[in-house]
């Protein structure tokens, strides 16, 4: 048995079964290019008057689109009434075979699964050969949708009773990915949102830096994150609830308190090697100073926000709280007293390390603080030495073994410790939640300002003023080449190829012989700076066959559309679209006609050149 | 968390779940492998530890959340589509219960001609338009053009100015074609980066990202009258909102749509209708209308055909058990199985 229905064979039982005019859905261009040659000899042509009708309506189609006139295609259409449809035509072929297909000319078009989104057109019937499509270099399965959007194409409102959906198998088809695609509901869809360079140079210029974390919470991605955090705040409410019971006891944070207790009752033996430049005193506070806790620092008290360690930093360090809304950085050893009282504290990643709310709060009840507050008694352990258990139950200064509470805290000091870390989580994904989209807007600031597209104030300079014109994929590479007046002098052709190597981001192979000189050195110097901008955008592929092509179509205005198809492998529907993307690249550019005028009148130059031919008929 | 922890909780995720972190960090970072790309995410959190750290908690916890709601919708699923499909109980596994050949092949043919009676899910969207913006989730040939026509129709002749966007150049252009045909060409205008044909029309039809910039340029305080008199937004296949490249755009033309003017989300069928029209509720003046439904107009009925040119069902109902992925025909089932055996490469073990 073959792996799978011969063409011929398929569209003659389609044909039997009334079941057409129907959509042949293939693997890849080339299953339905060889489709359509499977057809070259076989007798299955229509009758004389269809065939006439089909002449009559191309003939139509082709005084508005004249570049089809030669295709190839066209006798098999003509004769046996399919056709091919798919991203190796030009668009204007695939026009004029939606217009046959919608006006009932035809009986079958096998186009490829990957497209499917762009078959705009109804049929009687869909065929399905397959479960899994290319996207990039893997197959993935088709979703729920993408089956139901496939299938969608089935039955035409007003022309059919019923729409067909016929799978057909191939090798590797899994049935089951169909058969639940076609009975499941779709899936739901997730927001995709990225920040882009250009993004942030338009919000800027349009807004102040303090109006764009509300404009980002407008985004459908915050929408589903706070969703998200929303179930989390949920659950976080469950485990205050929980933690009801484990509230203070004799001391108020006594689940730190046991923990270090605990950890220094298990691991006295393997007690952890401080850094040599702290003192013991020093490196068994740092358990407890952590953000919400109140200290004594040698005037006054304060609340600590965070610790830290800077570099080359002796001491760790510590950002307090003080009075008055006081916040300051002091090294660990300027702490006298840790007291036995800490506040909620919801962390931020950035100054002043806490929410607003969180802030507020605690700078209320700093001033607030009672006069005397129970101080902290912290075990010091000083030597490398395993300290003798009797040493640890008898230290006079750790209260816990001889605390009233000591049995109930060992007890509870599981669930408890578990809720905490749990809520803890929670609190940091939350948080995490709802800031993601400020971060990753701060991180572009940084590289913008890096680069002298904003101020460090976030104003648009006078390069980043021009640079928000620049709105495509590449964009920092693009402003970047501009300021390196890497273009300055460079003809039209020139900087079409450049831009077209920067918009082509297929890796289908496609062979062009020659390069030129100019256009090779200026590639090279791309190549060099657009490796130097990896760490802050991806570098394009840059590939010097689809340069050296758009710049001969726009060097020579008297290459045909034929003599440029003959020049490289790649099919008539990529090439088509290489010099569309680079027309769209090409208006950014020109764009930039207040500030650089000698570019812009360059850009504007090889989009009248590329215009022309098959590129004229749509616009 | 220490490079090592780092490294081995990227280790634990899924590679889709890497995939979308990767996003932005990485370049070309679907062609990686996972290894390859725990590599490459771990280079590149040398930058900014913090931020891969925080993006990825908020995606493990995302899937968490996920998987939690999914649980849930999957026990909510068959409520839903019982209903409609009503496969009569727990059938034997029998010829006899599945549908003939015959029968599935009865019934088609061309019906006679109607006359044009909108559907009343497109008067509910054209009356509610009058009020709000409007989220559109129809199964894909359910007739949205005809809500966009009648929306544009509306509005120019309040003289309001209507903006009409597709993902795709090509499927501007057939637009472009059909809209010109219904209104007249001098009603229609078509933009695209490098070219205007009638740039000053009352319905002017050009792909989302042309309009995201005319956007920006009439934040950044750009007079463009287009946007003054614009009356109506109409978004095609909105579903783009998920794509990976281009989804963003989508967004950002929604937060900055003006306004006056009333957005019309036309999408195909997806799982979470409510929460696009829950989205723009939050971020515009009026309260969203959503319009769904998941019925097919022209029913559907799936078959399998045989390499040898063997036709039969694929299920053993007429139309497609909703729900049941796994009612298939017998005859649809025996022929696979088949098939699968005789392709199946010599000497590899069958399942
Ligand atoms: N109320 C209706 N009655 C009959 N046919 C309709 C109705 N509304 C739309 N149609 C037809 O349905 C077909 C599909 O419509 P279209 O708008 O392309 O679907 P989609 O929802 O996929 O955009 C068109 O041929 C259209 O003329
Ligand atoms: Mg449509």
């Amino acid at each position: 048995m073959p792996p799978s229905i011969h063409p011929v064979d398929l569209i003659t039982a389609l044909r039997h079964k009334h079941l057409t005019p129907a959509i042949v859905f293939l693997t890849s261009r080339r299953a339905c290019d060889e489709a359509m040659e499977t057809f070259d000899h076989a007798d299955l042509v229509l009758p004389p008057a269809r065939q006439e009708a089909i002449a009559v309506a191309l003939e139509r189609v082709m005084t508005q689109h004249p570049s089809i006139a030669e295709h190839p295609l066209i006798p098999i259409v003509r004769r046996v009434g399919i056709a091919a449809h798919h991203a190796g035509h030009l668009p204007s072929w695939k026009i004029a075979i939606e217009e046959l297909m919608r006006q009932g000319h035809l009986d079958a078009v096998f186009a490829t699964t990957t497209l499917a989104a762009g078959v705009d057109f109804p049929a009687r019937t869909v065929v399905i050969t397959q479960s899994s499509i290319r996207k990039s270099r893997d197959f993935t399965d088709l979703t729920i949708g993408e089956v139901q959007q496939i299938a969608g194409r089935a039955g035409r409102r007003g022309k059919d009773h019923v729409g067909f959906a016929i799978v057909t198998p191939s090798p590797y088809i899994d049935l089951m990915v169909l058969t639940k695609g076609l009975t499941g509901q779709p899936e739901a869809i997730d927001s995709q949102f990225t920040i882009s360079y250009p993004m942030v140079l338009n919000l800027l210029k349009a807004h102040p830096h303090e109006h764009i974390q509300g404009i980002l919470a407008k985004s459908f991605a915050q929408f589903q994150l706070n969703q998200r955090a929303e179930l989390l705040e949920q659950k976080l409410d469950a485990l205050h609830a929980e933690m009801e019971p484990f509230g203070p006891r004799v001391c108020t944070d006594w689940i730190t308190q046991w923990h270090t207790f605990d950890h220094a009752r298990r691991h006295r033996h393997t007690r952890h090697q401080t850094h040599r430049s702290e003192s013991p005193e020093i490196s068994s506070k740092l358990p407890f100073l952590t953000p919400g806790r109140v200290v004594g620092l040698s005037r006054g008290r304060g609340i600590v926000l965070r610790q830290y360690r800077s570099k080359g930093q002796k001491n760790s360090m510590l950002t307090v709280l003080r009075p008055d809304n006081a916040v300051t950085e002091c090294p660990v050893t300027s702490v006298k007293e840790v007291y036995d009282r800490t506040y909620d504290f919801a962390e931020t990643p950035t100054y002043p390390w806490c929410s607003t709310e969180t802030f507020d709060r605690l700078s209320h009840q700093l001033e607030e603080l009672p006069p005397r507050l129970p101080v902290l008694p912290i075990l010091v352990s000083t030597g490398i030495e395993p300290l003798p258990d009797a040493i640890v139950q008898s230290l006079g200064d750790f209260p816990c073994p001889t605390c009233s509470s000591r049995p109930a805290c060992q007890k509870d000091f599981t669930t408890a410790s578990r809720l905490r870390q749990e809520q803890q989580r929670h609190t940091k994904s939350i948080q995490a939640l709802r800031t993601s989209l400020w971060h990753r807007f701060q991180e572009r600031v940084e590289v913008l300002q890096k680069f002298g597209y904003l101020s460090p104030a976030t104003q648009l300079t006078a390069d980043g003023e021009w640079a928000r014109l620049i709105r495509i994929d590449h964009s920092l590479l693009i402003t970047e080449l501009i300021r390196a007046e890497a273009f300055t002098g460079a003809d039209p052709s020139l900087l079409a190829g450049v831009l077209a190597s920067l918009a082509h981001d297929d890796d289908r192979p496609g062979a062009f012989p020659r390069i030129s000189p100019g256009l090779s050195s200026l590639l090279g110097q791309v190549r060099k700076l657009a490796e130097s901008l990896s760490p802050y955008e991806d570098p394009p592929l840059l590939r010097a066959d689809v340069a050296a092509l758009v710049e001969r179509w726009v060097a020579d205005p008297t290459l045909t559309w034929i003599g440029l198809c003959r020049l490289t492998t790649m099919a008539e529907g990529d090439i088509y679209r290489l010099l569309a993307r680079t027309l769209e690249y090409l208006s950014q550019v020109q764009a930039l006609k207040f500030t650089h005028p000698g570019l812009a009148e360059s850009a504007s130059h090889a989009i009248t050149l590329i215009r022309r031919g098959v590129l004229e008929e749509l616009p | 968390m220490n490079t090592d922890e780092l490294e081995q909780l990227l280790a634990q995720q899924p590679v889709a779940l890497l995939h979308r972190l990767a996003r932005g960090r990485v370049h070309r970072h679907f062609r990686a492998g996972k290894r390859r790309l725990i590599e490459l995410l771990l280079q590149h959190s040398s930058q900014n530890r913090a931020g891969l750290e925080s993006d990825l908690q908020t995606l493990i916890d995302g899937q968490q959340a996920r998987s939690d709601a999914g649980s849930s919708r999957i026990r909510r699923a068959p409520a839903i589509v019982h209903k409609k499909a009503s496969p009569r109980g727990a059938e034997p596994d029998s010829a006899e219960t599945a549908v003939s050949l015959s029968t599935w092949l009865e019934g088609l043919g061309v019906p006679s001609p109607q006359p044009f009676v909108p559907d009343p899910w497109q008067s509910e969207a054209l009356s509610a338009l009058n009020e709000t913006d409007v989220v559109i989730s129809v199964p894909t040939g359910s007739g949205k053009t005809y809500v966009a026509v009648e929306a544009a129709r509306r509005a120019m002749e309040d003289n309001r100015s209507v903006i009409y966007t597709s993902p795709l150049k090509a499927l501007s252009n057939t637009k472009y074609t059909e809209f010109s045909r219904i209104f007249g060409p001098e009603k229609v205008g078509i933009l695209t980066g490098d070219r205007q044909e009638n740039g000053q029309a009352p319905l002017l039809i050009m792909t989302t990202e042309i309009l995201r910039n005319l956007l920006y340029d009439a934040a950044s305080g750009e007079i463009d009258v287009r946007l003054d008199t614009l009356g109506l937004v109409i978004l095609d296949e909105s579903q783009y909102l998920a794509d990976p490249e281009r989804g963003v755009v989508w967004e950002e033309t929604i937060i900055f749509c003006p306004g006056q003017a009333r957005l019309l989300l036309l999408s195909a069928s997806i799982g979470n209708p409510q929460d696009i029209a829950d989205w723009l509720t939050s971020i515009r003046s009026t309260v969203c209308r959503l319009v769904r439904h998941s019925k097919r107009t022209v029913p559907l009925r799936a078959g399998y055909l045989h390499p040898n040119g063997k036709l039969t069902p694929l299920f053993r109902t007429l139309g497609i058990p909703y729900g049941h992925p796994s009612q298939l025909h017998p005859e649809a089932k025996r022929l696979f199985l088949e098939y699968e055996e005789e392709t199946l490469p010599a000497g590899r073990p069958r399942r």
